[in-house]
C-alpha cells in the first residue's frame, strides 16, 4: 500500500490503513521524538499522540506533500511542546524532585555495574553527558541536529521539515556542532565522567 | 596547526566535513599531540552513542496502545463536550436542592422543639389514663 493509498483510505476511516501507517512509520516517529526527548517512555508516549493527531487531522493533509515530512513536523512540534511543558512543571516543582530524578539516573547507572561489563557503565555515563549537552542547545539547533544525527536526514530534508532554507539549516547545524563541541570539551576538562 | 584550532574543528573532523587539507593537518597534529588525541578519542566515543541509539527496540504493542489511548481520549472528549446548560444547570440545581434541604431542616428543627415540649406535657397528662402500669405498680396490681 503506497503513502497516497494509505492517506486516501485513512480519509475514509479505514482502520487497516491506520494500522499500516502506524506499523510503517512508528520507528521514524519514535526515533524523532527520542532524538529530542532522550527518554524511551516519553518518546513512545509522544509518538502515540502523533499518530492520533495524524488520524484526526488527515483531512487537512495536502496530497502534494510528503507523508514522512508531515510526520516529522508533527513529531518535532509535539516533542518540543512536551519539553516546554516539562520545563514549566519543573519550574513549579520543588528542588527535591530534581535531585530525585538525578539520583534515579545514577541508580540506574550503578545497578548496571553488578550485572554488566564496565564499558556499559561508561557508555551510560557518556549517554547522560551527551543528552544533557544536546538538551542545552537552542531549540532550532537541537531540532536540526537530532534530525541530522538520529534520522540521517539531508540538509534539504531538514529544511523541508523545519520550513527553512537549506543555508539556514547549514548554519544551524554548524552552530549546533560548535556548541556541542564546546560543552563536551568543558566536560572533558572538568573530568565530569 | 595549534591545539586550540584542532579542538575547535574536532567535531567536524570526526564527521569528515573538513576540506582535505584541513583533514590532513588535524590528522598530523593528533598523531603528535597526546592531549588532543585523548580528547579526540573521548569525543569519538561520546558521539558514537548516537549511532547505538538510532536503532531502538520497537514495542510490539505500540499499535494497541495507540488505539487504547485514542479510545480513552474519545470518552474524555464526550464527557467534556456536554452541553454548557447541562454543565452549569446541573450543579446549580443540586445547590438549590441542598439549600432548600438545609432551610427545611432548620425550619423543621425549630418547629420540632416547641411541639416537643407540648407533646411531652400532653404525654405526661395522658399517662395515668393510657398506661396504667406507670400509674399503678405491678406488685399492687398482682396483689389485687
Amino acid at each position: 500500500m503506497s503513502d497516497i493509498e494509505i492517506i486516501e483510505q485513512l480519509k475514509q476511516g479505514n482502520e487497516q490503513a491506520f494500522r499500516k501507517l502506524v506499523e510503517s512509520y512508528r520507528k521514524l516517529v519514535v526515533n524523532t521524538c527520542y532524538g529530542l526527548l532522550h527518554n524511551r517512555e516519553d518518546a513512545e508516549d509522544v509518538a502515540q499522540d502523533v499518530f492520533i493527531e495524524v488520524y484526526r487531522s488527515v483531512d487537512s493533509f495536502r496530497a502534494d506533500a510528503k507523508l514522512s515530512t508531515w510526520l516529522y513536523r508533527i513529531a518535532v512540534n509535539r516533542s518540543l511542546n512536551h519539553i516546554r511543558d516539562n520545563k514549566k512543571h519543573r519550574w513549579f516543582s520543588l528542588f527535591e524532585s530534581d535531585v530525585k530524578t538525578e539520583n534515579k539516573k545514577l541508580l540506574q547507572v550503578e545497578s548496571s555495574l553488578t550485572d554488566q561489563p564496565e564499558f556499559e557503565l561508561e557508555n551510560k555515563q557518556r549517554a547522560i553527558i551527551l543528552h544533557q549537552a544536546i538538551g542545552s542547545l537552542p531549540e532550532k539547533q537541537k531540532v536540526a541536529f537530532s534530525l541530522s544525527k538520529y534520522e540521517d536526514l539531508s540538509y534539504q530534508e531538514i529544511a523541508e521539515v523545519m520550513e527553512l532554507s537549506v543555508s539556514s539549516v547549514e548554519s544551524l547545524l554548524f552552530r549546533a556542532k560548535k556548541n556541542l563541541q564546546k560543552k563536551l570539551y568543558t566536560c572533558y576538562k572538568k573530568k565530569c565522567m | 596547526m595549534k591545539c586550540k584550532d584542532v579542538n575547535s574543528k574536532l567535531i567536524f573532523f570526526l564527521d569528515e566535513e573538513l576540506p582535505a587539507t584541513e583533514m590532513q593537518a588535524v590528522k598530523e597534529h593528533l598523531a603528535g599531540c597526546t592531549d588532543c588525541a585523548l580528547f579526540a578519542e573521548d569525543m569519538k566515543k561520546t558521539l558514537s552513542i548516537l549511532e547505538t541509539e538510532k536503532t531502538p527496540e520497537l514495542n510490539p504493542f505500540f499499535y494497541t496502545r495507540v488505539k487504547a489511548k485514542m479510545e480513552s481520549q474519545e470518552v474524555e472528549q464526550v464527557l467534556n463536550h456536554r452541553p454548557v446548560l447541562v454543565r452549569v444547570l446541573q450543579p446549580l440545581a443540586f445547590s438549590i436542592i441542598l439549600l432548600i434541604g438545609i432551610y427545611a431542616g432548620i425550619k423543621l428543627g425549630a418547629t420540632g422543639t416547641t411541639s416537643k415540649t407540648k407533646t411531652v406535657l400532653a404525654e405526661q397528662d395522658m399517662i395515668p389514663y393510657w398506661n396504667e402500669l406507670d400509674a399503678e405498680p405491678i406488685e399492687s396490681f398482682l396483689m389485687e
